[in-house]
């Protein structure tokens, strides 16, 4: 079997992504005027590197399903059904702080082809400088971290490491009549975030 | 409704190749040693979530008509530097057109300054010069735009790294494993001998598919300045027998 042709070499975003590319990309609960259905909420945290030192300028990606668990995407034999208020794809950047901030709704869950439940979950993508390539992960949602079952998650086999993966219910970070999730990246350093196979 | 609409059934998404691509750590590269994961990256199935991504972007964002990056209004003056045009294809590993990929760029401009708030670098903005566009591409997979050729900047954490001239892409192909970012580089530029970016891939042959070529260029009214680079977004179908 060919393995095709050669892939172009990715390379870092760099310090200058212009800020009109991430203006308005944090929010995803509106789309086409129209409102996104199920519960909205703020995901949010903050990036740091090794020494636990904020990181800014960090750009960030996250693509999802909406509520119902339906990807807008010609794959999803259920994406005529999508939300009709929700595009499932955002950006944000980091500020001094390291701080990010998304307004979206929580995803659904849906089951694979080979019949796998996949739990309520975020992908998400990190560009910045220092990072020739993309770092890739996924956020989890859920009180009970041990308990959930996931073919992603489970492939996180050190137990404080998974629990890393899960946003946090944060009253700290409730805004604008929504709840706060917090969702903190460790790029490197103590209780780094787990990244997957790009 | 069909539903694979993109022809996607059955692509699959090998994890990059370290050969194809530029190194993780960089010698004298800020950041890089504070910013990558000291864990092993982890292995991971890839189902619906992550083999679908965003698709039709362009309902999201504004896209295509940021194709003149040389002037604010079609008709307005336009800014100094070498007039340029690029072109080429988005294409996946089996070099089938991408479709309807929306391309963002950026760059700095002529004398190396771009338009963002950190770039604390001493050297004029242009007024006619708008620095970035987004595209999409056609049934073929192709984009073009034109631009100015950008200028070199003195990175400012180095003491002596000069980036070469180059224009900054993000593309967004029809999946989350082909969510694309890079550098294009002009050919025959003394500081790409010392860039450490473009020198972190190791392979000449890999190294060559972030440099554009030149192309001829006909002359006429417009002092315009050819060059062309394809895109290889990863992404293959497992070609079936032939009989």
């Amino acid at each position: 079997m060919s393995k095709g042709l050669p892939t172009s070499p990715y390379c870092t975003i760099g310090p200058f992504f212009p800020g009109q590319f991430v203006e308005g990309c944090e929010d995803l609960t509106r789309f086409e005027g129209k409102t996104a259905c199920g519960e909205h909420i703020l995901l949010a945290g903050r990036v740091v590197e090794e020494g636990n030192l904020p990181t800014l300028n960090v750009i960030l990606e996250i693509w999802q399903a909406d509520a119902n668990g339906v990807f807008r995407h010609p794959l999803d034999p259920r994406s005529g059904a999508a939300d009709p208020g929700f595009f499932g794809w955002g950006r944000a950047r980091t500020n001094a702080d390291g701080r990010y901030r998304f307004r979206t709704v929580v995803p659904g869950s849906y089951r694979t082809e080979e019949g796998a439940h996949r739990c309520p979950h975020v992908n998400l993508m990190v560009l910045a400088i220092g990072l020739t390539r993309r770092l890739v992960t996924t956020v989890f949602f859920g009180d009970a971290p041990d308990n959930v079952r996931d073919p992603v998650l489970d492939c996180v086999t050190d137990r404080a490491a998974r629990r890393r993966l899960f946003a946090v219910r944060d009253p700290a970070l409730d805004a604008e009549g929504l709840p706060g999730y917090r969702f903190d990246i460790v790029l490197r350093g103590e209780n780094e975030t787990p990244f997957f196979v790009d | 409704m069909p539903q694979d609409l993109l022809g996607l059934t059955g692509v699959k998404y090998s994890p990059y190749e370290e050969s194809t691509q530029l190194a993780r750590y960089i010698q004298h590269y800020p950041r890089s040693f504070t910013r990558n994961p000291s864990q092993p990256l982890i292995q991971r199935p890839l189902t619906l979530s992550e083999l679908t991504g965003p698709t039709g972007l362009d309902r999201r964002l504004n896209a295509g008509d940021g194709d003149d990056l040389s002037r604010r209004t079609p008709d307005g003056p336009r800014a100094i530097g070498q007039f340029i045009s690029v072109s080429g294809r988005v294409v996946d590993q089996d070099g089938a057109p991408v479709a309807g990929a929306v391309i963002e760029l950026w760059q700095a401009n002529s004398a190396g300054k771009y338009i963002h708030e950190l770039d604390r670098h001493e050297a004029p903005l242009d007024p006619n010069f708008t620095g970035q566009g987004r595209l999409i591409t056609d049934a073929d997979g192709e984009y073009r735009f034109r631009s100015i050729k950008p200028g070199a900047y003195p990175v400012m954490e180095s003491e002596w790294w000069w980036r070469p001239p180059h224009i900054h892409f993000s593309i967004f192909g029809p999946s989350w494993m082909n969510r694309y970012v890079t550098q294009i580089f002009f050919p025959g530029e003394p500081l790409n001998e010392t860039d450490l970016l473009l020198n972190a891939v190791q392979d000449p042959e890999a190294r060559d598919r972030l440099i554009f070529r030149t192309t001829p260029t006909t002359v006429g009214k417009v002092n315009l300045l050819h060059f062309k680079l394809d895109f290889v977004l990863r992404g293959k179908h497992q070609t079936p027998a032939l009989d």
